[in-house]
């Protein structure tokens, strides 16, 4: 009987515990920080009144506590060594770029730090006229020196620190002496001249991205930061960012708690604080806001969708697509005997059978767009490349057709070897093994013998064999990084110093080299974007690079969360979010 | 038994050394390449070269595994590939939550698991002990991911008294880190309503790993109490006329607890590194969702120096469980 009784007791203690504070775990945004924070000027309700919230109304309300979840926290908290969205996403709260990218778009630059600049696509020298009065976080002012020692410190990077310095690397020609920044010159306190070694059209927007935020001097020397083992800039609280929220605590396995910048230059923001965690798993994400310990997460998974529309409460906030699904094939691979991809009227029959249209609904849960270029609608550059290429759409009669007319049919059918990868997903590839299979399926009823492979994303199996030209035909995709076609078709389809980005689509284009060495060196924009479509046209009119569709992404939150700006390349704020009931 | 220690801690050093050669091969051979999970899309050979050098993986095996080796005697465990944070500090960070999670597991296990395993064993073949063996079944068989997804769905969301994840409700309070025992370090900061918060997080994510242990447990406990219950001096005891309490506390348990105290001591070793599916579910930052997410991205750093300190800490509990059994049972010490 004694067991018994120690039983019940346990039982009772867990319901008591279990009663406590029950309304903590109902309504987490109860906060009991307090608001007393000023109210804001009218000017930030701009942004705010792009408030993907539905349901929400009247003026902003300054205070409260917003609880959010992430997948990860950042893998750095020096923004030079990060290049993930889940580190972008807290850093560019704390740290700001010279320009960036008008809210909601991806083509638009307006100035953070510096106020203005003189120098565009043409011109190898810049000079940006610094804002004034902007203090960093400890206290220390923002000035053309330190604006100097960041450009320095990065071009001098020792060689440990280059390794996760991968957006400095890549858009500036590498480091050290000869990439593309000549000299950085503090000319007076407030205007920075950047001299390139040649006019670099993307060079503006490349500095948009969160790993070209400008931190601190004072705390770049106290933290040791080009030491690659002393460093703490990376791993420590510091104070060294001028953004609209100041970093208060950091448990990297735990939480990010931001703390409002009250002294910040611009619009201060609403939220007193912003506290981000980290669930790696999306059903726990959404669990984690049903359950009401988060008042917002993203990355929802497209199968998610509909749950959380259809839930009182909840509100899905989309974000436009910067990123494209394509199917490469190639010709050359040696896969299959007498590959019938190397005849082009079998891969236009390819494309006419695909219908992309399709794949939206049940893959991408009804978010995205069928993909006829590269480059995704939000792009700047979409219509200008559209213009060149010539639209397959989607006919299983005209893809028999052109079948029939490469001289196969139902007794000697095209064969096909197509990969796809495994133990990965991406926002343009949800579920790789589903779509391998909607595709198989399309390509099977027009005639094609499909043999399903796969293999694991990041061995050196399936991106390395996908890039090096092994497979006949597979799944691959691109998120840009910036808004230029170079970033899109440059990246795929022109030379690197290996000639490797060439080799993972077979055919050899003719004109295509020249066409692409023109369109990288055409800075006026207008004739850039013809350059540019006349390349798509090439590319696109010989089908070896097929792509499919540009998936949407969605973020979630409680309907009382209001004014978060979604931007598809994930530049987001939380400056510009404020709850309906202020945090009370 | 000094003897016996030290014969048992100087094994320790080739058990360690054979597991940091198995761990640093087995990461190897395993598919996945952290330049690639670094670059992603963007591993074009150029920049996987560059990655790579940078990580010191374009140098022979046995040179990183001889580097690797050295940094061990020197106390270096290394730095993350992808965070370059010190391997030891991130692991001392998160292991607190680790035991923390592991502790209240195996007090729902023992506090379930010891009188179900008593109840069943006195009352064999009844309706109760029929019940217990189907628990503990279920309880052995049921996928724990499963299990925490249910049980967060039922208690944190359908019906929302407790919370679904994490270790504290960050928006009501903000503790700071001392013992980064999250029950300690609320009551030294005084806040007995964040104590009250961080036990009940630790309920949902403390049933779900405590099952497997506490079948376990229920079932060595009724195997072992049925043993003593046949022994002669039980019955003796009962046909003194001494009440059964006293009979239960002072005989039948006292001596069936020792191979139960051995599997305790073993489970807690295992939950301490096996709660990688239980920390992902619930959001819980400790060594699980650290060494997970390692995994993911190839982190081989992370991955064998977490997974070679989780097996330190693994056979070192094994050695304690061993000691204080020889301790109880004399006859092992001479064996």
């Amino acid at each position: 009987m004694r067991t018994w009784r120690w039983i019940s007791a346990f039982a009772v203690l867990v319901l008591v515990l279990a009663a406590c504070g029950t309304q903590g775990g109902a309504s987490a945004s109860a906060s009991a920080t307090g608001g007393g924070a000023e109210s804001t000027e009218a000017s930030a309700s701009e942004e705010a009144s792009a408030a993907p919230s539905e349901g929400g109304s009247g003026e902003p309300v300054s205070g409260g506590t917003l609880a959010f979840a992430g997948a990860r926290l950042a893998a750095s908290l020096d923004p030079s060594q990060t290049s993930d969205g889940e580190s972008f996403r807290i850093l560019q709260q704390i740290y700001e770029p010279l320009v960036d990218l008008a809210p909601g778009t991806v083509d638009e630059l307006v100035g953070v730090l510096a106020e203005s600049w003189e120098g565009g696509p043409e011109d190898t020298e810049y000079v940006f006229t610094l804002r004034e009065g902007v203090m960093f976080h400890d206290g220390t002012p923002f000035n053309a020196e330190a604006v100097k020692a960041n450009f320095d410190r990065w071009q001098n990077f020792p060689e440990e620190l280059q390794a996760n310095a991968y957006y400095y690397g890549a858009t500036m020609n590498g480091f050290g002496e000869g990439n593309l920044i000549e000299s950085v010159e503090a000319t007076d306190e407030t205007t920075v001249t950047i001299t390139l070694t040649e006019a670099s059209p993307t060079f503006l927007f490349a500095i948009t991205l969160p790993s070209f935020a400008i931190v601190s001097p004072a705390v770049l020397e106290s933290t040791n930061a080009d030491d690659p083992t002393e460093s703490t800039l990376g791993t420590d609280v510091t104070a060294g960012g001028t953004g609209p929220f100041k970093l208060e605590s950091y448990t990297p396995e735990e939480e990010a708690t931001l703390a409002r910048n009250d002294d910040y230059w611009g619009d201060v923001a609403y939220l007193d604080r912003v506290i981000i965690r980290p669930i790696a798993d999306p059903s726990a994400r959404l669990q984690a806001l049903q359950g009401g310990s988060v008042q917002g997460f993203d990355l929802v998974k497209p199968s998610d969708y509909e749950t959380i529309q259809g839930e009182e409460g909840l509100v899905l906030v989309e974000r436009l697509s910067f990123n494209s699904l394509y199917l490469g094939l190639n010709p050359t691979a040696a896969e299959t005997e007498g590959n019938p991809l190397a005849e082009l009227a079998v891969r236009e029959a390819v494309e006419y059978a695909i219908d992309k249209e399709a794949l939206i609904e049940p893959f991408y849960g009804g978010r995205g767009s069928v993909a006829d270029t590269f480059l995704p609608p939000s792009s700047g550059w979409h219509d200008s490349v559209l213009a060149g290429v010539e639209v397959r759409e989607f006919d299983a009669d005209r893809a028999r057709e052109l079948l029939e007319e490469a001289g196969f049919g139902p007794e000697n059918p095209p064969e096909v070897s197509f990969w796809f990868p495994t133990e990965v997903t991406r926002p343009y590839m949800p579920d790789p093994a589903g779509l391998h299979q909607a595709v198989t399926q399309m390509l099977e009823d027009v005639g094609f013998v499909v043999v399903p492979n796969s293999d694991i994303w990041d061995s050196p199996g399936y991106l390395e064999d996908a890039q090096n030209g092994k497979y006949d035909m597979h799944f691959l995709g691109w998120t840009g990084d910036y808004d230029d076609p170079s970033n899109w078709y440059g990246v795929h389809f022109g030379f690197d110093a290996e000639g490797a980005a060439a080799t993972q689509f077979g055919c050899e284009t003719e004109g295509l080299n020249d066409a692409i060495v023109a369109a990288e060196a055409e800075l006026d924009p207008t004739a850039r974007g013809e350059a540019w479509g006349e390349v798509a046209g090439l590319i696109h009119g010989d089908v070896c690079f097929i792509t499919l569709v540009h998936g949407d992404t969605a973020l979630a939150f409680t309907e009382d969360v209001q004014g978060y700006g979604a931007n598809p390349t994930g530049s987001e704020t939380f400056s510009t979010v404020w709850l309906t009931n202020g945090g009370e | 038994m000094g003897k016996f220690i030290l014969r048992r801690i100087l094994l320790l050093i080739p058990i360690l050394l054979g597991l940091s050669v198995l761990i640093f091969l087995f990461i190897r051979l395993l598919p996945g390449d952290p330049a690639g999970a670094i670059l992603g899309e963007r591993a074009t050979p150029e920049n996987i070269a560059r990655v790579r050098a940078a990580l010191g993986l374009d140098l022979p095996l046995h040179e990183q595994y001889f580097d690797y080796l050295f940094g061990l005697f020197r106390g270096d465990l290394g730095r993350s590939f992808l965070t370059n944070r010190d391997v030891v500090d991130d692991f001392l960070q998160r292991f607190p939550a680790t035991i923390e999670l592991t502790l209240s597991a195996m007090v729902i296990a023992l506090a379930f698991g010891i009188p179900l395993g008593l109840i069943t064993a006195k009352r064999r073949g009844s309706w109760v002990d029929q019940f217990g063996t189907v628990i503990s079944l279920v309880g052995i068989s049921i996928p724990i991911f499963f299990l925490g997804l249910m049980l967060k769905y039922v208690f944190a969301i359908e019906f929302p008294i407790l919370p679904d994840s994490g270790r504290i409700d960050f928006v009501e309070y903000s503790i700071p880190k001392v013992t980064r025992f999250m029950t300690v370090d609320t009551l030294l900061a005084g806040e007995l309503g964040g104590f009250v918060d961080a036990v009940r997080h630790l309920i949902l994510p403390g049933i779900a790993l405590g099952t497997i242990p506490l079948a376990i447990i229920m079932r060595i406990t009724r195997a072992s109490v049925v043993d003593v219950l046949n022994e002669d001096y039980v019955r003796t005891a009962n046909a003194k006329g001494l009440p059964g309490r006293v009979v239960d506390s002072r005989h039948v348990l006292r001596n069936a607890m020792l191979p139960v105290v051995t599997v305790i001591g073993l489970q807690t070793g295992l939950l301490l590194g096996g709660a990688i599916l239980t920390e992902t579910i619930f959001g819980w930052g400790g060594v699980g969702t650290w060494i997970y997410d390692a995994v993911r991205t190839s982190d081989y750093q992370v991955i064998q120096s977490g997974v070679l300190l989780l097996a330190f800490i693994f056979v070192l509990v094994n050695l304690l469980v061993d000691v204080s059994y020889a301790f109880l049972n004399p006859r092992i010490r001479y064996s």
